[in-house]
């Protein structure tokens, strides 16, 4: 389990996203899927971004895969809470494409960041960041 | 905008009823900053209109007022982008709910992070190497270096690009635009009202406008693919123009990748077409002049204001005020006008005018 860094900014738990970090708490990855036309819908809203519908139900995820793209970070900048960040230096931003399809924003953790590849396979984690907030990051698949 | 005025030949009480156009800085985060744009200026306009679509905002306010003015609800407007991010900073104010809830939380250093891995997918798919971007860079900062307003005016090499500090992996120093205070302004009138204004009017002949473009599942969609591919084929079909018809591009430039797929997106090649990048002569004297003045990258972005540039240099070329840096027989130049950078996604605002020299 990753330490407990409370300084670092911490995603709002709206009500569309509640059954998110819900599930993330039990180290489950789950999104919505429109009941309807099939769309994966992420992130949380309260309906249907490719027909509209309101039946979209919270899925369960493989947590699998794929490094789309990445970048290293290496200095902060910007906003005050950015400082945060700055023990974990070099890091990784990446877009991790999951199998079933929708792309998300994550950390790859697990690997020097010189080894990080596009198209490399990667798994889910979870690091606790607050007693309600486990963000889902992702470790490569070897 | 006095020099505006004064190119116009028009006073500031000519606008009282008239229309007034005012991009929304990110600097300056406030809703009612059209309304303390007219008092700071002292005039009451007919028809107020904020600019508010991230730096797509200065292009998409030709297109609202040129709607205003052919409904005939005014018939002259005056358009102002200004901001002074290194005054009156207010942080950027509240984050859209993805970035302060999905992208945030992971250490995401602002459009850096993004727009790095918007590279990094290009160079993996297409092979695009450092010298067909720096190709963009280069040709921007020689443009400047014959603009005696721009900021950046000693030319570079490929190797200066190369050699430049990375800054978000690959995106270096080099790829970036500069943060500037500063402020410009342009009117826009009805061909009639035009025809008896000071100076020879440059006409808007297209315009085009998508937010929030998406190509392939909402969820997960082709990241190196941008709006202007959409808002581009509308503005020159309204304009009745085709490729080979435009003289000069002045894209939107926060990165140099982001002038590259612009050109992709906008039609003069494919999608990788390296090939297109090595042949093509993209200076002033060239066969597809772009960033005629040196762009942002070397003039300066104040904030969500800055594409306020791109109108203005294509007004000089296309009424041969460019100086050294005249694009011959310039008579029809294209403008493109970006912002936001939504999640998992590449720019959400595009924005695109076709400006000409004849009606």
């Amino acid at each position: 389990m990753a330490e407990l860094d409370i300084r670092k900014p911490l995603p709002g738990i709206t009500t569309e996203a509640k059954p998110f970090w819900d599930a993330a708490a039990q180290q489950k990855l789950v999104m919505q899927r429109c009941q309807d036309c099939r769309a994966w819908v992420w992130t949380p809203r309260p309906s249907c971004f490719e027909c509209g519908s309101e039946h979209i139900d919270w899925t369960p995820m493989s947590g699998k895969g794929e490094v789309y793209s990445f970048t290293v970070i290496r200095q902060v900048v910007g906003r005050a809470a950015s400082k945060a960040f700055e023990p974990d230096i070099p890091y990784v931003i990446a877009w991790v494409d999951l199998e079933e399809g929708p792309r998300m924003i994550t950390n790859v953790i697990g690997c020097r960041v010189e080894d990080v590849k596009l198209g490399m396979k990667v798994s889910v984690v979870f690091e606790q960041q607050s007693p309600e907030i486990w963000l889902p990051k992702f470790k490569p698949l070897f | 905008m006095r020099l505006a005025l004064e190119d116009a030949g028009l006073s500031l009480k000519d606008f009282n009823g008239q229309g007034l156009g005012v991009t929304i800085p990110t600097a300056y985060p406030q809703p009612f900053w059209p309304e303390e744009v007219a008092e700071i200026l002292g005039i009451t306009p007919g028809f107020l209109l904020g600019g508010a679509t991230g730096g797509a905002g200065s292009v998409s306010l030709l297109g609202g007022m040129a709607a205003a003015i052919n409904s005939g609800l005014i018939d002259v407007a005056l358009c102002i982008g200004a901001a002074a991010p290194f005054s009156e900073n207010f942080g950027g104010g509240i984050q859209p709910g993805d970035m302060r809830d999905w992208e945030i939380p992971y250490g995401t250093m602002g459009p850096n992070s993004k727009i790095a891995m918007v590279m990094r997918r290009h160079m993996h798919e297409y092979g695009t190497t450092l010298d067909h971007l720096g190709k963009i860079a280069v040709a921007g900062r020689y443009h400047a270096s014959l603009n005696p307003a721009a900021y950046l005016r000693k030319p570079i090499t490929i190797e200066d690009y190369k050699n430049s500090r990375l800054v978000a992996d690959p995106v270096r120093l080099l790829d970036c635009v500069l943060p500037a205070n500063g402020g410009k302004a342009y009117i826009l009138a009805s061909p009639e009202r035009a025809k008896k204004l000071r100076k020879r009017p440059v006409y808007l002949k297209g315009f085009g406008e998508r937010s929030n473009p998406s190509y392939g599942a909402r969820a997960g969609s082709d990241a190196l693919i941008m709006g202007v591919k959409d808002a581009g084929k509308v503005a020159m079909e309204m304009a009745g123009v085709k490729h080979s018809d435009i003289h000069f591009l002045e894209l939107y430039d926060d990165y140099i990748i982001v002038v590259y797929l612009q050109i992709e997106d906008l039609g003069f090649c494919g999608k990788g077409d390296l090939d297109y990048f090595e042949r093509t002569d993209f200076t002033f004297k060239g066969q597809l002049p772009i960033q005629t003045g040196g762009g942002m990258i070397n003039c300066g972005q104040p904030s969500t204001a800055g594409g306020t540039l791109h109108i203005l240099e294509a007004v000089r070329q296309l009424r041969g005020e460019g100086g050294d840096r005249q694009v011959p027989n310039a008579k029809i130049g294209l403008v493109s006008g970006l912002g936001v950078l939504p999640y998992g996604k590449n720019l959400g605002c595009c924005a695109v005018a076709v400006l000409g020299n004849e009606a």
